[in-house]
């Protein structure tokens, strides 16, 4: 039986003190749809999404409506916007979830990923962060051992 | 026993109005506080519910959850700010006449919920605070739900209890009045935003090249949808000449909705706010067991020693009354413990006058304070989460003097037509 500390986690994450430009970068260098924000000794704080940073990014109002396709792009609005948010704290941003832990089994991660509506979460063991396990790193482990 | 009857019920409008624990609980808890100590029995507190005003809620919660997906509303709301072409006076009287319209025939939470988030986007596009703007709506939306029986819950639950009282009735004894008030908060609230609404004709100019037109997808739904609303409204309007309550002519149009506009059943009923209609049960045995104690007599009668048994003077108290406790705590609980004081103290001479001084005092009382009618509740909350936080004070600064406005207009209209 795997473990989930030997499932292919994705070692992705940032300081608590960097900027949510940097958390940005770090988010697409990775290719996962969240990152961990830790301490200088490996302790998760929280994580962000790719939803997140598209809440951060892009005016709150978005979330509150469901028609948009009359809106044209508002370039000065959105620089303002892009460069207020850069520079912020990612703590700011970071939100709490209930980590996995390294021992538990893919079944549990799988039933956590259903359940919290996450695309990936982070495992940790004795509260230090190991790595992301995403929805698609799990499936495809699961599917990549069968024989 | 009545003592612990009146103590329930005011912890709870307590509690609702701190909004410590959310106001479903509080009602629940309150009726099951007085099932379970005998306040009311079982039997008497299911005989409670009014059953008809949770249908005529829950149909048109199904109407217009199905209706808001076409995006006609949206469609309605950004042809009305391109129509003020960046006039900020203009732009407040149309958001508030289509608030006001839409929570005349829809009801005042839903026309909050439908025109709040684009009027943050206009907002945005001009340039400008949404807080003026979404102040006037508020405002719009509780003196536009006055007009109709169906536009706001205190009106719903008035139109229920008493049959005698048709969609036509509130129309003629209410509409004129609610009219009137909206023009004149809405020329007093243009003049008193008229410099934070300072708009750059430039902004204007472009918000008048959006299509708005765009979102209109699936014109054959659009139809079907709005061919469906319309017709309810129009069989509210009959409902009488039908022979039909007017919680059957919401569900039927529900019903009809469903079978033309909804492909999945289970994601439509999902529109049903469950949260609000438990609300609703809670409050009816709350009151139930009010009245099965003799409070209600008792309030009643006090309330005819006060004045005198004058009608006038009653209709005043009643007006004015309505207004401060709807303030105070919120004008859906306030109206259900009153519907069965203007019962009582109207006595067996059934006078309409008294209903429509309950019906404009707690839907213009809805206005004064942030927690006195569920649409302020929502759209402060829909501001907050998109960075625009509105103190309690700020709104008391707009809401007391618009609700005092409206109130001597309405004490006017009852003192000449009514009373």
């Amino acid at each position: 039986m795997a473990h989930l500390r030997d499932l292919p986690l994705v070692d992705a994450s940032v300081p608590d003190s960097a900027t949510v430009g940097e958390a940005a970068a770090r988010l697409f260098e990775a290719q996962v749809p969240a990152i961990a924000v830790v301490t200088d000794d490996g302790r998760l704080t929280g994580i962000v999404s790719e939803l997140d940073l598209l809440r951060a990014v892009f005016p709150g109002y978005l979330a509150e409506l469901r028609h948009t396709a009359f809106l044209e792009d508002d370039p000065d609005a959105l620089g303002e916007r892009a460069r207020a948010v850069r520079d912020r704290a990612v703590s700011e941003l970071a939100r709490k979830v209930e980590a996995l832990d390294g021992d538990e089994s893919e079944t549990h991660a799988a039933e956590r990923l259903l359940h919290t509506g996450e695309q990936a979460l982070p495992v940790t063991e004795d509260g230090r962060f190991l790595g992301m396990l995403s929805i698609a790193a799990l499936c495809h482990s699961r599917l990549d051992r069968v024989d | 026993v009545a003592a612990l009857a009146v103590l329930v019920f005011v912890a709870a409008l307590v509690l609702i109005a701190v909004e410590w624990v959310h106001r479903t609980k509080v009602a629940l808890a309150g009726a099951a506080v007085m099932v379970l100590l005998g306040v009311l029995e079982q039997d008497a507190a299911i005989e409670a519910v009014d059953w008809a005003t949770l249908g005529l809620l829950a149909g048109m919660m199904i109407i217009v959850g199905l209706t808001e997906p076409t995006g006609v509303f949206t469609f309605l709301a950004l042809r009305v700010a391109q129509l003020s072409r960046g006039n900020p006076i203009a732009l407040v009287f149309l958001l508030a006449g289509v608030t006001g319209v839409l929570s005349a025939f829809l009801d005042n939470l839903t026309a909050i919920l439908l025109v709040v988030p684009i009027t943050l986007v206009i907002a945005d596009l001009l340039r400008v605070s949404p807080i003026p703007l979404v102040l006037v709506e508020i405002m719009a939306s509780n003196i536009g739900g006055t007009a109709t029986l169906i536009g706001d819950p205190p009106n719903i639950m008035i139109g229920t209890a008493r049959p005698e009282l048709s969609f036509v009735d509130f129309i003629v004894n209410l509409a004129p009045v609610a009219v009137f008030t909206l023009v004149i908060v809405s020329a007093g609230l243009a003049l008193a935003f008229r410099s934070q609404l300072r708009i750059d004709p430039e902004r204007a100019r472009e918000i008048a090249t959006l299509d708005a037109a765009r979102d209109l997808r699936e014109a054959d739904k659009v139809w079907r949808t709005l061919a469906v609303l319309l017709g309810t409204i129009a069989a509210f309007f009959l409902h009488t000449l039908l022979h039909l309550e007017p919680a059957v002519v919401a569900l039927t149009g529900a019903t009809v909705m469903l079978l033309v506009a909804a492909d999945d059943v289970e994601h439509a009923l999902e529109r049903v706010e469950w949260a609000t209609l438990f609300f609703f049960v809670g409050l009816f045995v709350m009151v139930g067991g009010l009245e099965q104690q003799g409070v209600v007599e008792d309030v009643a009668g006090w309330l005819a020693d006060v004045t005198g048994g004058s009608s006038t003077a009653e209709g005043l108290v009643v007006l004015w009354g309505a207004a401060a406790g709807s303030a105070a705590v919120d004008n859906i609980p306030f109206t259900a413990a009153m519907i069965p004081v203007v019962d009582t103290l109207q006595g067996d001479e059934f006078d309409d006058g008294l209903w429509w001084a309950l019906a404009l005092g707690a839907c213009f009382g809805g206005n004064a304070t942030m927690i006195a009618a569920a649409a302020n509740v929502a759209a402060t909350g829909i501001l907050d989460r998109n960075g625009h936080p509105i103190s309690f004070v700020r709104f008391l600064a707009v809401g007391v003097p618009v609700t005092l406005v409206s109130l001597v207009i309405a004490t006017g209209y009852l003192l000449l037509f009514q009373l």
